[in-house]
Protein backbone atom coordinates (compact mmCIF):
# COMPACT_ATOMS: atom_id res chain seq x y z
CA UNK A 1 0.00 0.00 0.00
CA UNK A 2 1.19 3.21 -0.84
CA UNK A 3 1.96 5.45 1.85
CA UNK A 4 -0.27 9.06 2.69
CA UNK A 5 2.38 11.22 2.39
CA UNK A 6 2.83 10.31 -1.14
CA UNK A 7 -0.59 11.52 -2.28
CA UNK A 8 -0.02 14.88 0.44
CA UNK A 9 3.08 15.66 -1.67
CA UNK A 10 1.47 15.20 -4.42
CA UNK A 11 -1.59 17.84 -2.99
CA UNK A 12 1.13 20.29 -2.00
CA UNK A 13 2.98 19.90 -5.37
CA UNK A 14 -0.17 20.85 -7.20
CA UNK A 15 -1.29 23.07 -5.01
CA UNK A 16 2.02 25.09 -5.11
CA UNK A 17 2.38 25.23 -9.03
CA UNK A 18 -1.24 26.55 -8.95
CA UNK A 19 -0.18 29.35 -6.62
CA UNK A 20 2.66 29.80 -8.67
CA UNK A 21 0.78 30.34 -11.64
CA UNK A 22 -2.17 32.76 -9.87
CA UNK A 23 0.90 34.59 -8.97
CA UNK A 24 2.84 35.23 -12.02
CA UNK A 25 0.24 34.69 -15.17
CA UNK A 26 -0.26 37.67 -16.94
CA UNK A 27 -3.51 36.22 -18.98
CA UNK A 28 -6.92 35.99 -16.46
CA UNK A 29 -7.83 32.82 -18.48
CA UNK A 30 -4.71 31.15 -17.24
CA UNK A 31 -5.47 32.55 -13.71
CA UNK A 32 -8.44 30.65 -13.38
CA UNK A 33 -6.93 27.89 -15.18
CA UNK A 34 -4.24 27.78 -12.19
CA UNK A 35 -6.88 28.16 -9.26
CA UNK A 36 -8.95 25.27 -10.77
CA UNK A 37 -5.18 23.16 -9.82
CA UNK A 38 -5.61 24.75 -6.50
CA UNK A 39 -8.92 23.34 -6.31
CA UNK A 40 -7.95 19.91 -7.04
CA UNK A 41 -5.09 19.81 -5.13
CA UNK A 42 -7.81 20.07 -1.98
CA UNK A 43 -9.57 17.20 -3.59
CA UNK A 44 -6.66 15.08 -3.95
CA UNK A 45 -6.36 15.66 0.04
CA UNK A 46 -10.06 15.17 0.35
CA UNK A 47 -10.23 11.82 -1.09
CA UNK A 48 -7.06 10.14 0.37
CA UNK A 49 -7.94 11.45 4.05
CA UNK A 50 -11.42 9.92 3.43
CA UNK A 51 -9.77 6.63 2.15
CA UNK A 52 -7.53 6.26 4.82
CA UNK A 53 -9.96 7.05 7.62
CA UNK A 54 -12.39 5.26 5.96
CA UNK A 55 -15.20 8.41 6.18
CA UNK A 56 -17.74 9.15 3.62
CA UNK A 57 -17.46 13.23 4.62
CA UNK A 58 -14.54 13.47 2.64
CA UNK A 59 -16.30 12.20 -0.69
CA UNK A 60 -19.21 14.34 0.27
CA UNK A 61 -17.34 17.50 0.14
CA UNK A 62 -15.23 16.62 -3.39
CA UNK A 63 -18.40 16.78 -4.80
CA UNK A 64 -19.64 20.11 -3.37
CA UNK A 65 -16.00 21.42 -4.03
CA UNK A 66 -16.27 19.96 -7.99
CA UNK A 67 -19.95 21.77 -8.22
CA UNK A 68 -18.83 25.33 -6.20
CA UNK A 69 -15.51 25.35 -8.43
CA UNK A 70 -17.92 24.32 -12.12
CA UNK A 71 -19.68 27.70 -10.96
CA UNK A 72 -16.77 29.67 -9.89
CA UNK A 73 -15.72 29.27 -13.57
CA UNK A 74 -19.01 30.11 -15.29
CA UNK A 75 -19.13 32.57 -13.13
CA UNK A 76 -15.15 34.05 -13.83
CA UNK A 77 -15.54 33.37 -17.65
CA UNK A 78 -18.82 35.47 -17.76
CA UNK A 79 -17.07 38.10 -16.18
CA UNK A 80 -13.86 37.94 -18.10
CA UNK A 81 -16.07 38.46 -21.60
CA UNK A 82 -17.76 41.34 -19.69
CA UNK A 83 -14.19 43.22 -19.16
CA UNK A 84 -12.80 41.87 -22.57
CA UNK A 85 -15.53 43.75 -24.05
CA UNK A 86 -14.74 46.71 -22.47
CA UNK A 87 -10.80 46.55 -22.04
CA UNK A 88 -10.26 44.23 -25.71
CA UNK A 89 -7.75 42.44 -23.71
CA UNK A 90 -7.67 39.68 -21.44
CA UNK A 91 -4.67 40.52 -19.53
CA UNK A 92 -4.18 41.72 -15.48
CA UNK A 93 -1.42 44.30 -16.47
CA UNK A 94 -4.48 46.07 -18.25
CA UNK A 95 -6.74 46.47 -15.15
CA UNK A 96 -4.93 49.42 -13.43
CA UNK A 97 -7.40 51.80 -14.12
CA UNK A 98 -8.26 51.89 -9.93
CA UNK A 99 -4.68 51.26 -7.65
CA UNK A 100 -4.19 52.45 -3.67
CA UNK B 1 -45.15 35.22 20.32
CA UNK B 2 -44.53 31.02 20.98
CA UNK B 3 -42.47 29.46 18.45
CA UNK B 4 -44.68 26.32 18.29
CA UNK B 5 -46.35 28.59 15.48
CA UNK B 6 -43.55 28.22 12.96
CA UNK B 7 -42.35 24.52 14.28
CA UNK B 8 -46.16 23.56 13.22
CA UNK B 9 -45.29 24.82 9.53
CA UNK B 10 -42.09 23.62 9.14
CA UNK B 11 -42.04 20.83 10.84
CA UNK B 12 -38.48 19.04 10.89
CA UNK B 13 -37.14 21.79 8.87
CA UNK B 14 -37.98 24.77 11.37
CA UNK B 15 -34.13 25.29 11.72
CA UNK B 16 -34.03 26.33 8.16
CA UNK B 17 -37.14 27.89 7.91
CA UNK B 18 -36.26 31.72 7.44
CA UNK B 19 -33.42 30.66 4.57
CA UNK B 20 -36.63 28.41 3.02
CA UNK B 21 -38.46 31.18 3.02
CA UNK B 22 -35.61 33.67 1.68
CA UNK B 23 -34.90 30.67 -1.32
CA UNK B 24 -38.60 30.20 -2.48
CA UNK B 25 -38.07 34.33 -3.41
CA UNK B 26 -34.51 33.57 -5.14
CA UNK B 27 -36.56 30.77 -7.40
CA UNK B 28 -39.38 33.18 -8.05
CA UNK B 29 -37.66 36.46 -8.79
CA UNK B 30 -36.61 36.25 -12.34
CA UNK B 31 -40.14 34.77 -13.61
CA UNK B 32 -41.87 37.31 -11.67
CA UNK B 33 -39.78 40.16 -13.69
CA UNK B 34 -39.63 38.27 -17.22
CA UNK B 35 -43.80 38.30 -16.60
CA UNK B 36 -44.14 41.66 -15.48
CA UNK B 37 -41.85 43.76 -16.12
CA UNK B 38 -42.42 46.11 -13.78
CA UNK B 39 -39.30 46.72 -11.19
CA UNK B 40 -41.67 48.15 -8.45
CA UNK B 41 -43.39 44.91 -8.42
CA UNK B 42 -40.30 42.99 -8.41
CA UNK B 43 -38.96 45.20 -5.11
CA UNK B 44 -42.11 44.28 -3.12
CA UNK B 45 -42.55 40.69 -3.95
CA UNK B 46 -38.22 40.59 -2.64
CA UNK B 47 -39.47 42.95 0.48
CA UNK B 48 -42.32 41.03 0.96
CA UNK B 49 -40.47 37.78 0.90
CA UNK B 50 -37.49 39.42 3.36
CA UNK B 51 -39.86 40.87 5.19
CA UNK B 52 -42.13 37.15 6.06
CA UNK B 53 -38.24 35.71 6.32
CA UNK B 54 -37.61 38.75 9.10
CA UNK B 55 -40.98 37.72 11.06
CA UNK B 56 -40.63 34.08 10.74
CA UNK B 57 -36.96 34.67 12.44
CA UNK B 58 -38.15 36.97 15.23
CA UNK B 59 -40.90 34.49 15.91
CA UNK B 60 -37.96 31.77 16.48
CA UNK B 61 -35.90 34.62 17.80
CA UNK B 62 -38.21 35.73 20.63
CA UNK B 63 -39.49 31.98 21.40
CA UNK B 64 -36.21 30.46 22.07
CA UNK B 65 -36.54 28.21 19.70
CA UNK B 66 -33.65 25.60 19.58
CA UNK B 67 -32.96 22.87 17.05
CA UNK B 68 -30.58 21.07 14.19
CA UNK B 69 -31.53 19.48 11.27
CA UNK B 70 -29.35 16.56 10.10
CA UNK B 71 -26.29 17.89 12.27
CA UNK B 72 -25.75 20.36 9.30
CA UNK B 73 -27.82 23.31 10.63
CA UNK B 74 -28.32 24.57 14.05
CA UNK B 75 -31.23 27.35 15.00
CA UNK B 76 -29.67 29.01 18.36
CA UNK B 77 -29.62 32.36 20.00
CA UNK B 78 -26.56 33.03 18.24
CA UNK B 79 -27.50 32.13 14.51
CA UNK B 80 -31.08 34.10 15.17
CA UNK B 81 -29.42 37.11 15.93
CA UNK B 82 -26.73 36.89 12.96
CA UNK B 83 -29.98 36.22 10.71
CA UNK B 84 -31.62 38.92 12.08
CA UNK B 85 -28.37 41.24 10.56
CA UNK B 86 -28.57 40.13 7.69
CA UNK B 87 -32.31 40.26 6.48
CA UNK B 88 -31.83 44.10 7.93
CA UNK B 89 -29.29 44.38 5.52
CA UNK B 90 -31.27 42.54 2.74
CA UNK B 91 -34.03 45.31 3.45
CA UNK B 92 -32.27 47.90 3.31
CA UNK B 93 -30.68 47.17 -0.10
CA UNK B 94 -33.43 45.93 -1.74
CA UNK B 95 -35.13 48.98 -0.47
CA UNK B 96 -33.06 51.34 -2.50
CA UNK B 97 -32.02 49.53 -5.72
CA UNK B 98 -34.75 49.83 -7.72
CA UNK B 99 -34.61 53.89 -7.64
CA UNK B 100 -30.46 53.92 -8.13
CA UNK B 101 -29.25 55.14 -11.38
CA UNK B 102 -26.29 52.89 -11.27
CA UNK B 103 -27.35 49.58 -10.76
CA UNK B 104 -28.25 47.94 -14.45
CA UNK B 105 -31.89 48.52 -15.58
CA UNK B 106 -31.67 44.97 -17.92
CA UNK B 107 -31.24 41.96 -15.54
CA UNK B 108 -33.39 43.47 -13.00
CA UNK B 109 -35.07 40.07 -11.53
CA UNK B 110 -31.56 38.56 -11.74
CA UNK B 111 -30.43 41.59 -9.86
CA UNK B 112 -32.76 41.03 -7.04
CA UNK B 113 -32.32 36.86 -7.20
CA UNK B 114 -28.42 37.50 -6.72
CA UNK B 115 -29.23 39.77 -3.89
CA UNK B 116 -31.27 37.54 -2.16
CA UNK B 117 -28.94 34.30 -2.96
CA UNK B 118 -26.38 36.24 -1.57
CA UNK B 119 -27.96 36.59 1.76
CA UNK B 120 -29.39 32.91 1.95
CA UNK B 121 -25.37 31.74 1.52
CA UNK B 122 -24.87 34.25 4.47
CA UNK B 123 -27.72 33.10 6.76
CA UNK B 124 -26.31 29.18 5.81
CA UNK B 125 -22.71 30.31 7.45
CA UNK B 126 -25.41 32.00 10.10
CA UNK B 127 -26.78 28.55 11.25
CA UNK B 128 -24.14 26.18 9.74
CA UNK B 129 -22.64 23.57 12.05
CA UNK B 130 -20.73 21.40 9.72
CA UNK B 131 -18.00 22.68 7.74
CA UNK B 132 -19.43 21.88 4.39
CA UNK B 133 -22.24 24.21 5.06
CA UNK B 134 -19.86 26.58 5.58
CA UNK B 135 -17.99 26.33 2.83
CA UNK B 136 -20.77 26.00 0.60
CA UNK B 137 -22.81 29.11 2.63
CA UNK B 138 -19.45 31.27 1.97
CA UNK B 139 -19.45 30.34 -1.94
CA UNK B 140 -23.38 30.82 -2.49
CA UNK B 141 -22.59 34.46 -1.11
CA UNK B 142 -19.26 35.69 -2.54
CA UNK B 143 -20.12 34.06 -6.24
CA UNK B 144 -23.68 35.49 -5.97
CA UNK B 145 -21.52 39.36 -5.04
CA UNK B 146 -19.26 38.42 -8.24
CA UNK B 147 -21.72 39.29 -10.17
CA UNK B 148 -23.89 41.78 -8.31
CA UNK B 149 -20.44 44.12 -8.30
CA UNK B 150 -20.53 43.42 -12.66
CA UNK B 151 -23.81 44.60 -13.00
CA UNK B 152 -23.73 48.07 -13.22
CA UNK B 153 -24.33 50.57 -16.16
CA UNK B 154 -22.14 52.52 -18.34
CA UNK B 155 -18.82 51.98 -15.95
CA UNK B 156 -15.92 50.15 -17.07
CA UNK B 157 -14.58 50.09 -13.78
CA UNK B 158 -17.22 47.82 -12.78
CA UNK B 159 -15.84 45.55 -14.98
CA UNK B 160 -12.39 45.87 -13.73
CA UNK B 161 -13.56 45.52 -10.26
CA UNK B 162 -15.71 42.16 -10.99
CA UNK B 163 -12.25 40.69 -12.80
CA UNK B 164 -10.33 41.36 -9.53
CA UNK B 165 -12.67 40.35 -7.03
CA UNK B 166 -13.70 37.02 -9.12
CA UNK B 167 -9.63 35.96 -8.95
CA UNK B 168 -9.05 37.13 -5.46
CA UNK B 169 -12.26 35.15 -4.59
CA UNK B 170 -11.06 32.18 -6.33
CA UNK B 171 -7.64 31.81 -4.29
CA UNK B 172 -8.96 32.68 -1.10
CA UNK B 173 -11.27 29.66 -2.10
CA UNK B 174 -8.84 27.36 -2.79
CA UNK B 175 -6.70 28.78 0.53
CA UNK B 176 -9.65 27.64 2.36
CA UNK B 177 -10.76 24.33 0.78
CA UNK B 178 -6.84 23.37 1.01
CA UNK B 179 -7.15 23.95 4.75
CA UNK B 180 -10.19 22.20 5.26
CA UNK B 181 -9.27 19.26 3.78
CA UNK B 182 -5.90 19.45 6.15
CA UNK B 183 -7.95 19.55 9.03
CA UNK B 184 -10.03 16.71 7.82
CA UNK B 185 -7.03 15.07 7.77
CA UNK B 186 -5.83 15.78 11.42
CA UNK B 187 -9.13 15.36 12.99
CA UNK B 188 -10.86 12.90 11.01
CA UNK B 189 -14.45 15.16 11.52
CA UNK B 190 -15.72 18.26 9.70
CA UNK B 191 -18.47 18.69 12.81
CA UNK B 192 -17.85 22.20 14.41
CA UNK B 193 -18.55 20.97 17.85
CA UNK B 194 -16.28 17.37 17.05
CA UNK B 195 -13.85 19.46 16.14
CA UNK B 196 -13.72 21.37 19.41
CA UNK B 197 -13.76 18.18 21.25
CA UNK B 198 -11.08 16.30 19.03
CA UNK B 199 -8.93 19.74 20.56
CA UNK B 200 -9.00 18.14 23.91
CA UNK B 201 -6.23 15.46 22.71
CA UNK B 202 -4.99 17.11 19.33
CA UNK B 203 -1.10 18.05 19.39
CA UNK B 204 0.13 20.90 17.14
CA UNK B 205 1.34 19.28 14.44
CA UNK B 206 3.10 20.82 11.22
CA UNK B 207 -0.50 19.20 9.18
CA UNK B 208 -2.54 21.27 11.65
CA UNK B 209 -0.19 24.35 11.42
CA UNK B 210 -0.43 24.28 7.72
CA UNK B 211 -4.43 23.75 7.88
CA UNK B 212 -4.56 26.95 10.11
CA UNK B 213 -2.25 29.25 8.14
CA UNK B 214 -4.28 28.08 4.91
CA UNK B 215 -7.63 28.70 6.30
CA UNK B 216 -6.72 31.99 8.12
CA UNK B 217 -5.30 33.72 4.84
CA UNK B 218 -8.61 32.07 3.10
CA UNK B 219 -10.99 33.35 5.41
CA UNK B 220 -8.76 36.73 5.57
CA UNK B 221 -9.77 37.27 2.28
CA UNK B 222 -13.34 37.55 3.20
CA UNK B 223 -13.30 39.84 5.65
CA UNK B 224 -10.77 42.04 3.82
CA UNK B 225 -8.14 41.98 7.32
CA UNK B 226 -4.60 43.19 6.23
CA UNK B 227 -2.15 41.63 4.35
CA UNK B 228 -5.62 39.85 1.82
CA UNK B 229 -7.25 43.67 1.77
CA UNK B 230 -6.20 44.72 -1.71
CA UNK B 231 -9.22 43.78 -3.30
CA UNK B 232 -11.55 45.53 -1.25
CA UNK B 233 -11.09 49.16 -1.88
CA UNK B 234 -10.82 48.47 -5.79
CA UNK B 235 -14.39 46.43 -5.88
CA UNK B 236 -16.13 48.98 -3.41
CA UNK B 237 -15.39 51.49 -5.82
CA UNK B 238 -16.02 50.10 -8.77
CA UNK B 239 -19.60 48.76 -7.74
CA UNK B 240 -22.12 50.20 -7.74
CA UNK B 241 -22.85 51.90 -4.29
CA UNK B 242 -25.85 49.65 -2.90
CA UNK B 243 -23.94 46.67 -3.78
CA UNK B 244 -20.65 48.41 -2.18
CA UNK B 245 -22.82 48.92 0.82
CA UNK B 246 -24.05 45.32 0.99
CA UNK B 247 -20.43 43.53 0.30
CA UNK B 248 -19.32 46.13 3.54
CA UNK B 249 -21.56 45.61 5.70
CA UNK B 250 -23.21 42.34 4.61
CA UNK B 251 -19.97 39.80 3.27
CA UNK B 252 -17.42 41.72 5.89
CA UNK B 253 -19.77 40.07 8.84
CA UNK B 254 -20.56 36.77 6.92
CA UNK B 255 -16.16 36.37 7.23
CA UNK B 256 -16.11 37.45 10.79
CA UNK B 257 -18.78 34.80 11.18
CA UNK B 258 -17.15 32.26 9.96
CA UNK B 259 -14.08 33.24 12.63
CA UNK B 260 -15.86 32.90 15.41
CA UNK B 261 -17.78 29.68 14.67
CA UNK B 262 -14.79 28.11 13.69
CA UNK B 263 -11.35 29.31 14.91
CA UNK B 264 -12.88 30.92 17.99
CA UNK B 265 -14.89 27.73 18.98
CA UNK B 266 -11.85 25.83 18.39
CA UNK B 267 -9.00 27.23 20.12
CA UNK B 268 -11.43 27.98 23.36
CA UNK B 269 -11.91 24.44 23.90
CA UNK B 270 -7.66 24.11 23.41
CA UNK B 271 -7.08 26.47 25.87
CA UNK B 272 -7.20 23.18 28.55
CA UNK B 273 -4.75 21.04 26.66
CA UNK B 274 -0.88 22.64 27.35
CA UNK B 275 0.86 21.43 24.08
CA UNK B 276 -2.45 23.57 21.82
CA UNK B 277 -0.81 26.50 20.51
CA UNK B 278 -4.05 28.51 22.07
CA UNK B 279 -1.84 31.62 23.86
CA UNK B 280 0.19 31.82 20.12
CA UNK B 281 -2.95 31.51 18.17
CA UNK B 282 -4.26 34.77 20.48
CA UNK B 283 -0.76 36.64 19.75
CA UNK B 284 -1.22 35.83 15.90
CA UNK B 285 -4.60 37.24 15.76
CA UNK B 286 -4.12 40.69 18.18
CA UNK B 287 -1.20 41.35 15.48
CA UNK B 288 -3.65 41.23 12.32
CA UNK B 289 -6.64 42.74 14.62
CA UNK B 290 -3.68 45.75 15.09
CA UNK B 291 -2.06 45.53 11.16
CA UNK B 292 -5.94 45.60 9.78
CA UNK B 293 -7.28 48.99 12.48
CA UNK B 294 -3.90 50.90 11.63
CA UNK B 295 -3.12 50.48 8.28
CA UNK B 296 -7.29 50.69 7.55
CA UNK B 297 -6.98 54.39 8.96
CA UNK B 298 -3.79 55.21 7.43
CA UNK B 299 -4.39 54.60 4.17
CA UNK B 300 -7.65 56.16 4.52
CA UNK B 301 -6.10 59.67 5.29
CA UNK B 302 -4.72 59.96 1.84
CA UNK B 303 -8.31 59.01 0.22
CA UNK B 304 -9.83 61.46 -2.12
CA UNK B 305 -12.57 59.06 -3.49
CA UNK B 306 -15.41 59.19 -0.31
CA UNK B 307 -15.95 55.28 -1.25
CA UNK B 308 -12.46 54.44 -1.22
CA UNK B 309 -12.34 55.67 2.15
CA UNK B 310 -15.23 54.03 3.38
CA UNK B 311 -14.00 50.94 2.05
CA UNK B 312 -10.32 51.20 4.27
CA UNK B 313 -12.82 52.51 7.17
CA UNK B 314 -14.69 49.47 7.07
CA UNK B 315 -10.99 47.52 6.98
CA UNK B 316 -10.26 49.31 9.82
CA UNK B 317 -13.99 48.14 11.74
CA UNK B 318 -13.05 44.69 10.85
CA UNK B 319 -9.99 44.88 12.14
CA UNK B 320 -11.71 46.43 15.60
CA UNK B 321 -13.96 43.76 15.56
CA UNK B 322 -11.15 40.39 15.31
CA UNK B 323 -10.16 42.14 19.04
CA UNK B 324 -13.11 39.12 19.50
CA UNK B 325 -10.33 36.42 18.37
CA UNK B 326 -7.38 38.07 20.16
CA UNK B 327 -9.10 38.44 24.00
CA UNK B 328 -11.57 34.85 23.49
CA UNK B 329 -13.75 35.49 26.17
CA UNK B 330 -17.50 35.65 26.33
CA UNK B 331 -17.50 39.41 26.70
CA UNK B 332 -15.02 40.25 24.09
CA UNK B 333 -17.78 38.55 21.67
CA UNK B 334 -21.04 40.04 23.29
CA UNK B 335 -19.04 43.70 22.30
CA UNK B 336 -18.27 42.00 18.85
CA UNK B 337 -21.38 41.05 17.90
CA UNK B 338 -22.82 44.71 19.60
CA UNK B 339 -20.29 46.33 16.66
CA UNK B 340 -21.24 43.86 14.07
CA UNK B 341 -24.80 45.59 14.50
CA UNK B 342 -24.09 49.23 14.97
CA UNK B 343 -21.70 48.65 11.95
CA UNK B 344 -24.13 47.80 10.17
CA UNK B 345 -26.21 50.63 10.25
CA UNK B 346 -23.49 53.70 10.49
CA UNK B 347 -21.59 52.14 7.85
CA UNK B 348 -24.62 50.89 5.47
CA UNK B 349 -25.93 54.69 6.06
CA UNK B 350 -23.14 56.16 4.75
CA UNK B 351 -22.69 54.44 1.81
CA UNK B 352 -26.59 55.21 1.17
CA UNK B 353 -25.94 58.61 1.41
CA UNK B 354 -23.55 58.64 -1.28
CA UNK B 355 -25.50 56.46 -3.63
CA UNK B 356 -28.56 58.84 -3.39
CA UNK B 357 -25.82 61.48 -4.04
CA UNK B 358 -24.45 60.07 -7.39
CA UNK B 359 -28.29 59.50 -8.70
CA UNK B 360 -28.20 63.50 -8.20
CA UNK B 361 -25.40 63.96 -10.39
CA UNK B 362 -23.26 64.53 -7.34
CA UNK B 363 -19.44 62.92 -7.51
CA UNK B 364 -17.38 60.42 -5.03
CA UNK B 365 -14.37 62.65 -4.69
CA UNK B 366 -14.53 64.24 -1.20
CA UNK B 367 -14.46 67.62 -2.92
CA UNK B 368 -17.44 67.32 -4.79
CA UNK B 369 -19.38 67.42 -1.24
CA UNK B 370 -18.18 70.89 -0.61
CA UNK B 371 -21.27 73.02 0.85
CA UNK B 372 -23.52 70.58 1.05
CA UNK B 373 -24.74 71.42 4.35
CA UNK B 374 -26.73 74.34 2.75
CA UNK B 375 -28.07 72.14 -0.97
CA UNK B 376 -29.26 69.22 1.15
CA UNK B 377 -29.42 69.52 5.10
CA UNK B 378 -31.01 65.94 6.24
CA UNK B 379 -28.29 64.05 4.07
CA UNK B 380 -25.34 65.90 5.56
CA UNK B 381 -26.63 66.44 9.19
CA UNK B 382 -26.96 61.68 8.48
CA UNK B 383 -23.56 62.05 7.03
CA UNK B 384 -22.07 63.73 10.17
CA UNK B 385 -24.14 61.34 12.25
CA UNK B 386 -22.91 58.44 10.29
CA UNK B 387 -19.00 59.22 10.17
CA UNK B 388 -19.32 60.76 13.70
CA UNK B 389 -20.59 57.20 14.83
CA UNK B 390 -17.79 55.26 12.82
CA UNK B 391 -15.31 57.30 15.02
CA UNK B 392 -16.92 56.95 17.87
CA UNK B 393 -18.34 59.93 19.22
CA UNK B 394 -20.78 59.15 22.15
CA UNK B 395 -23.43 59.23 22.51
CA UNK B 396 -24.05 57.40 19.00
CA UNK B 397 -23.83 53.81 18.39
CA UNK B 398 -20.94 53.45 17.37
CA UNK B 399 -19.63 54.91 20.98
CA UNK B 400 -21.46 52.23 22.84
CA UNK B 401 -20.42 49.65 20.90
CA UNK B 402 -16.64 50.47 20.80
CA UNK B 403 -16.55 51.50 24.69
CA UNK B 404 -17.79 47.71 25.53
CA UNK B 405 -15.88 45.72 22.65
CA UNK B 406 -12.39 47.98 24.16
CA UNK B 407 -13.44 47.48 27.84
CA UNK B 408 -13.27 43.53 27.09
CA UNK B 409 -9.94 43.85 25.66
CA UNK B 410 -8.65 45.74 28.43
CA UNK B 411 -10.96 43.58 31.33
CA UNK B 412 -9.93 40.21 29.87
CA UNK B 413 -10.72 37.06 30.33
CA UNK B 414 -12.26 37.33 34.04
CA UNK B 415 -9.47 39.27 35.52
CA UNK B 416 -8.69 42.95 36.33
CA UNK B 417 -5.82 43.19 34.53
CA UNK B 418 -5.03 41.75 31.02
CA UNK B 419 -2.48 41.27 28.52
CA UNK B 420 -4.77 43.05 25.85
CA UNK B 421 -4.58 46.66 27.05
CA UNK B 422 -1.84 47.46 24.70
CA UNK B 423 -4.98 46.27 21.75
CA UNK B 424 -6.97 48.30 23.82
CA UNK B 425 -5.24 51.37 23.74
CA UNK B 426 -4.07 51.09 19.94
CA UNK B 427 -7.55 50.83 18.87
CA UNK B 428 -8.46 54.30 20.89
CA UNK B 429 -5.43 55.83 19.24
CA UNK B 430 -6.62 54.62 15.93
CA UNK B 431 -10.29 56.03 16.48
CA UNK B 432 -8.59 59.11 16.87
CA UNK B 433 -7.05 58.98 13.64
CA UNK B 434 -9.65 57.97 12.21
CA UNK B 435 -11.63 61.17 13.45
CA UNK B 436 -9.39 63.37 10.94
CA UNK B 437 -10.63 61.89 8.10
CA UNK B 438 -14.26 61.88 8.81
CA UNK B 439 -13.91 65.12 9.66
CA UNK B 440 -12.33 66.47 6.55
CA UNK B 441 -15.55 64.99 5.19
CA UNK B 442 -17.88 66.79 7.77
CA UNK B 443 -15.69 70.17 6.53
CA UNK B 444 -16.51 70.21 3.56
CA UNK B 445 -20.05 69.63 3.63
CA UNK B 446 -20.74 72.80 6.48
CA UNK B 447 -17.64 74.64 5.98
CA UNK B 448 -16.46 74.79 3.03
CA UNK B 449 -18.66 76.94 0.12
CA UNK B 450 -19.82 74.93 -2.90
CA UNK B 451 -20.18 76.28 -6.92
CA UNK B 452 -24.14 75.52 -6.57
CA UNK B 453 -25.99 76.20 -3.89
CA UNK B 454 -29.55 74.65 -5.28
CA UNK B 455 -31.74 72.15 -3.29
CA UNK B 456 -31.41 68.16 -3.71
CA UNK B 457 -34.17 65.95 -3.72
CA UNK B 458 -33.48 62.68 -3.81
CA UNK B 459 -35.15 59.34 -4.35
CA UNK B 460 -37.67 58.89 -1.41
CA UNK B 461 -36.28 55.16 -0.95
CA UNK B 462 -32.70 56.71 -0.42
CA UNK B 463 -34.71 58.95 2.12
CA UNK B 464 -36.17 56.46 3.81
CA UNK B 465 -33.52 53.70 4.07
CA UNK B 466 -31.24 56.42 5.58
CA UNK B 467 -33.76 57.84 8.25
CA UNK B 468 -34.24 53.82 9.29
CA UNK B 469 -30.41 54.06 9.96
CA UNK B 470 -30.18 57.37 11.56
CA UNK B 471 -32.79 56.43 13.99
CA UNK B 472 -30.51 53.04 14.85
CA UNK B 473 -27.43 54.96 15.28
CA UNK B 474 -29.29 57.11 17.71
CA UNK B 475 -31.44 54.32 19.15
CA UNK B 476 -28.34 51.37 19.77
CA UNK B 477 -26.17 54.86 21.29
CA UNK B 478 -28.20 55.71 23.89
CA UNK B 479 -30.47 52.24 24.98
CA UNK B 480 -27.74 49.95 24.04
CA UNK B 481 -30.13 47.01 26.18
CA UNK B 482 -31.74 46.55 22.84
CA UNK B 483 -29.28 44.68 21.65
CA UNK B 484 -26.88 43.92 24.73
CA UNK B 485 -29.41 40.96 26.09
CA UNK B 486 -29.68 39.45 22.61
CA UNK B 487 -25.93 39.14 21.89
CA UNK B 488 -25.30 38.03 25.28
CA UNK B 489 -27.45 35.16 24.96
CA UNK B 490 -25.62 34.78 21.47
CA UNK B 491 -22.24 34.49 23.01
CA UNK B 492 -23.42 32.27 25.25
CA UNK B 493 -25.32 30.05 22.63
CA UNK B 494 -21.49 30.08 20.80
CA UNK B 495 -19.55 28.86 23.47
CA UNK B 496 -21.79 26.31 24.65
CA UNK B 497 -20.70 24.47 21.48
CA UNK B 498 -16.81 24.32 22.67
Amino acid sequence: MIPVEYFLALAAILFAIGAYGVMTKVNTILVLMSIELMLNAANINFVVFSGFLGDAMGQVFVLMVISVAAAEVAVGIAILLNAYKIKKTTEVTALTSMRW
Amino acid sequence: MDASVITNIFGDFSAMAPMIVMILGVLLMPALYFTTKNRVVVTAAMLAFTAVSAIVNLILLLGGYNGDYLGLFEYDAFSGLMILLFQIVALLIGLVTASSTEVTRLHYGAFMSLLMAATVGMMFVATATDLVVIFVGVELASISSYILVSMKRNDPRAAEAAVKYVIIGGMSTALTVYGISMLYGVVGVTNLAAIADAMQTQGFTWAFAIAMITMIAGYGFKIASVPFHMWAPDVYEGASTPVSAFLAVGSKKMGLIVFFKIFLVMFVAGTTVSTFATAEMQYLFAIIAAITMTVGNIVAIAQTNIKRMLAYSSIAQAGYILIVMAVMSEYALVGGIFHMFTHVFMKGGAFLIVGALICVGIGERISDYRGLAKRAPFLAFAMLLFLFSLAGIPPLAGFTSKFVLFSAAIYGDGGATSQWVWLAFLAILNSAISLYYYARVVKAMYIEKGESAERIAVPLPFLIAIAICVVAVIVLGVYPQAILGPAADAAAALFSLV
